[in-house]
């Protein structure tokens, strides 16, 4: 088994999950304030969702070409594929926070307004907790669909070991190479994560709110 | 004190001015839609006027006026109210206690110091011992006192309550009559009550402000408002059956100048010739099987029995005008009073309230 390829889809995944997750929270809670301007915006953040990945991955290696980070190119390294990653997760990291978001009764929130708390207290102790289920599920979606993507990592990172070439774009390399056995067996541990995955966010966290430990009044 | 008088237009028509005194009890009453709860959103900061000013305890929350806009409003943290919702809004991921505790979040005491005080006021409503649960292990009413609890805990200055009594069961309300006259006599704050029940306005409160519309059409004792309605919406919102389009004439009140002329005092404001709108309270109408001195001749149109009580339409003798009687059963049967019996029905003078008529198509025209 390549594990390289698996390593490096972990490590592109966890990244991706750190820096998505608080710039998904933010922009997810600030679109609920947003008036007309918000469907355009709902619209620019959903494109990932229905651009081929191929066509995505062509404006980025377009636009990322000849640029570098710290000294460090944006195609054909981590560098750039993480950029890509962030780019095509967007919807899936906002999209269920922002539905979180939105749930709460609005009356809650004025309740914590006339409790006298402040809007960071009120994100801190009400908002963020309540929309705990939805920030989890956007995590899993997104560490799930990182370690699955293929188009995009491979026209911004080719795959190169170790660098750029994650369990997917092994699978393809593997069966271009008439490796079945190897292909078969990433291809399983990709299945049985992304089910781990699905089933976490639909399992463990319940349907209803339930009492968190995190916080004592 | 509490001082509130505001206007606006849009989005919804709003124009009231009440007050309230530390220690009583001021119900605002209208139908459904009628923007009583609005009026609490304003003072609490949760909505806010075009024009007009809030002002508790010698200050000024919100004051805002035509020419110069709105030129103070506190956020409704900086407020000092407590506010009952309709629905409760707990934080529903948090137990009782943590519930309570929200509003001593910034009080600068500490975390135990917070925890027995919200504990205190649990007590206080009875339910220390459910302090550890959530929102929705807890019943309606145990929900609300939690709800209570925590509109009291940080010593408001004034308490506003939307509807409280109106999800929760019979029993369960009248144990919450008593806990919130406990907590008048034991607060001294100004405490605003919305409720779309009238009996229950008239239980509770020490004045009581008729709102349609978005519009205070009067403000009254109870006892007044009952009796002597401003004019013929108020009266038929405050649940008055008895209501009659006439002509007054000097002292003399008639249906159309011809039929069944009544002695009415009046305070000699109304021009000769008037046509006005005429309201008998219940304890003006009584019935009769024999003829009496200005007994009107009617006859029963319908009964509608309701347990121990009954309505009763009488149809007035030569005009198209039923009145309207409530009735015990035991008095329907003494009577012997069935569809078609002819008896007679007295109305008191002196009880009789006669108001403006005006359109009852708009509210806005009975504000002056």
């Amino acid at each position: 088994m390549d594990i390289n390829a698996i390593l490096l889809s972990l490590k592109l995944a966890l990244w991706t999950l750190v820096l998505i997750l608080p710039f998904g929270v933010w922009v997810a809670h600030s679109l609920q304030k947003l008036g007309k301007s918000k469907s355009w915006i709902e619209a620019a953040l959903a494109l990932p969702l229905v651009l081929p990945p191929t066509v995505l991955g062509y404006y980025l290696l377009v636009g990322l070409s000849g640029k570098s980070l710290f000294g460090i190119p944006m195609v054909f390294s981590f560098t750039g594929i993480l950029i890509a990653s962030l780019i095509v997760n967007l919807p899936f990291a906002i999209q269920p926070i922002q539905r979180a978001f939105e749930s709460i009764n609005p009356e809650i929130i004025e309740a914590a307004q006339v409790s006298g708390l402040s809007q960071w207290q009120i994100f801190r102790l009400i908002e963020l907790p309540l929309a705990w289920r939805g920030i989890t599920s956007a995590a899993v979606l997104t560490f799930a669909h990182t370690l699955g993507e293929f188009g995009v990592v491979l026209m911004v990172g080719g795959a190169i070991p170790g660098e750029t070439k994650t369990v997917s774009i092994a699978i393809y390399d593997k069966v271009q190479s008439f490796d079945s056995a190897g292909a078969g067996a990433l291809s399983l541990l990709l299945l049985a994560t992304s089910l781990i995955a699905i089933a976490i966010s639909y399992g463990v966290f319940g349907r209803n709110p339930s009492r968190r430990s995190g916080w004592r009044a | 004190m509490l001082k509130v008088k505001v206007t606006q237009i849009l989005p919804n028509p709003l124009q009231i001015d009440i007050e309230c005194a530390p220690g009583e009890l001021h119900a605002l009453v209208g139908p459904s839609g009628s923007g009583k709860t609005s009026v609490l959103r304003t003072i609490a900061g949760l909505n806010n006027a075009s024009v007009g000013k809030v002002e508790c305890d010698g200050q000024t929350w919100f004051e805002a006026n035509e020419l110069r806009g709105v030129t103070r409003s506190l956020a409704p943290a900086e407020r000092s109210c407590g506010f009952l919702f309709q629905q409760y809004a707990l934080f529903p991921h948090l137990t009782a206690l943590q519930n309570v505790c929200i509003p001593l979040q910034n009080s600068g005491l500490n975390q135990a110091k917070r925890q027995s005080i919200a504990l205190d006021w649990l007590n206080h409503m009875g339910i220390a011992e459910l302090a550890q649960r959530i929102p929705h292990e807890l019943s309606g009413g145990q929900q609300q006192r939690v709800a209570l609890a925590r509109a009291l805990v940080k010593k408001p200055k004034v308490l506003l309550l939307d509807e409280p009594f109106s999800a929760i069961d019979a029993p369960t309300r009248q144990s919450l009559y008593k806990i919130l006259a406990e907590l008048r006599k034991e607060l001294r704050i100004p405490i605003l009550l919305v409720t779309h029940d009238l009996r229950e306005a008239d239980l509770l409160a020490d004045h009581i402000t008729v709102i349609d519309q978005g519009i205070g059409l009067q403000t009254a004792a109870p006892r007044v408002l009952f009796q002597k309605p401003r004019n013929s919406r108020v009266a038929e919102l405050v649940g008055i059956n008895n209501i009659f389009e006439g002509i007054f004439t000097s002292g003399k009140l008639s249906w159309d100048r011809s039929h069944h002329i009544f002695n009415v005092m009046d305070k000699g404001k109304i021009p000769p010739g008037t046509p006005v709108a005429w309201v008998i309270p219940a304890d003006g109408l009584s019935v009769h099987d024999s003829q009496v001195s200005d007994g009107i001749p009617v006859v029963v149109e319908q009964i509608s029995a309701l347990g121990q009580i009954a309505v009763i339409q009488l149809l007035a003798n030569n005009s198209a005008h039923t009145i309207t009687w409530e009735a015990s059963a035991a008095e329907v049967k003494r009577l012997g009073l069935e569809l078609g019996t002819k008896t007679y029905a007295e109305i008191d003078g002196s009880k009789i309230h006669i108001m403006p008529l005006r359109s009852i198509n708009d509210p806005r025209l009975f504000t002056s």
